[in-house]
């Protein structure tokens, strides 16, 4: 690239006597631009704002098990089961399974049980199961069918394995 | 107990996928490219906390920061640095920052610097960055093949 840059500069400034042909310049770099595009698909995937946080998108399905000891949002379609810290579960979600963790907020649907320290569910939840909690906030519009219980302290919330993730060698 | 569940889980999907299979038409693993232009907008991160055992499904982008086991089937996939996938990627387009485990098919691969790859990547177009460590073989497959897929072939080790 670098190589290229160059060129282009040397070519500029030997041009730099007429103001021709920086005008033919752009029009015969454009037809090669779309080219160059479907070669390069992708462009380096930028650092997300917030690594911390995972976000399932209304997009993505997801048939299996979700472990995570930081945050996790859904907007999506999960079908297993999901550990995590502080779950947020989207309008228009869809979870069939159970969802473990500290804090679990529910505004879509959950088809399963829930188990978490502090549980809140939302205006547009649907609760199909039980949920197991230590705090709970239901607002007024949600639905539940099912038990709610306060759960014993021995409830562990962690996820069972955690996997370290091992370093790239550099 | 988890596990229980998990194979139930594996078993209800399989007769799903079988019943899909021998009542309706088989259809194409790789999703049709998105005409709304929604596909930035749909993007899913999965940090590096995450562990994912099972299969993705998705007609946006997936970016995996953290572990997945399974397959994916998405119109982007990138896996970022310190990312790890271990299975089959079916997808447009691939970028691969981090390891990888598996298959790859998809139109346009991109192998980036950090890029450890072993397995066998099906590709139409490719882009290896000087620096990746590659063990795969890489067919060529004309656009045609990835938008018929219907079955991925057996895998040979």
């Amino acid at each position: 690239m670098s190589v290229f840059n160059r060129n282009e500069k040397d070519a500029g400034n030997n041009m730099t006597g007429g103001e021709k042909p920086r005008d033919t310049m752009p029009a015969a770099v454009a037809p090669a631009k779309p080219v160059q595009a479907s070669v390069q698909p992708i462009g380096t995937s930028e650092a997300p704002k917030s690594i911390g946080v995972s976000v399932i998108s209304k997009a993505l399905r997801i048939t299996g098990q979700l472990e995570s000891t930081e945050d996790i949002r859904i907007d999506g379609e999960v079908d297993g089961d999901i550990h995590g810290v502080s779950v947020t579960v989207g309008p228009g979600a869809k979870v069939k399974g159970s969802v473990y963790g500290q804090t679990v907020e529910l505004a879509g649907t959950i088809e399963g049980k829930i188990e978490a320290k502090k549980v809140v569910l939302t205006s547009t939840a649907h609760m199909a199961g039980d949920v197991i909690h230590q705090d709970i906030r239901i607002e007024s519009g949600a639905y539940i069918d099912g038990h709610c219980r306060p759960g014993t302290n021995k409830v562990d919330n962690r996820p069972a394995e955690v996997k370290k993730i091992p370093a790239a060698a550099s | 107990m988890a596990n229980i569940a998990a194979e139930e889980r594996g078993l209800r999907y399989g007769t799903k996928l079988g019943i899909a299979m021998s009542a309706a038409p088989a259809r194409p693993l790789l999703k049709p490219p998105r005409i709304d232009g929604m596909a930035g907008a749909l993007i899913s991160h999965l940090s590096r906390a995450m562990t994912i055992k099972g299969d993705l499904e998705s007609d946006g982008e997936v970016v995996i920061h953290g572990n997945v086991t399974g397959q994916v089937c998405a119109d982007r996939l990138v896996v970022s640095v310190g990312g790890y996938m271990e299975g089959d990627i079916i997808a447009r387009d691939v970028r691969i920052e981090g390891r990888l485990s598996g298959r790859i098919f998809a139109l346009n691969v991109t192998l980036d610097a950090a890029a450890e790859v072993s397995g066998r990547i099906f590709h139409n177009t490719i882009t290896v960055a000087k620096g990746a460590r590659i063990d795969a073989r890489m067919p060529w497959r004309p656009p045609s093949y990835f938008e018929t897929l219907e079955q991925l072939p057996e895998a040979r080790t």
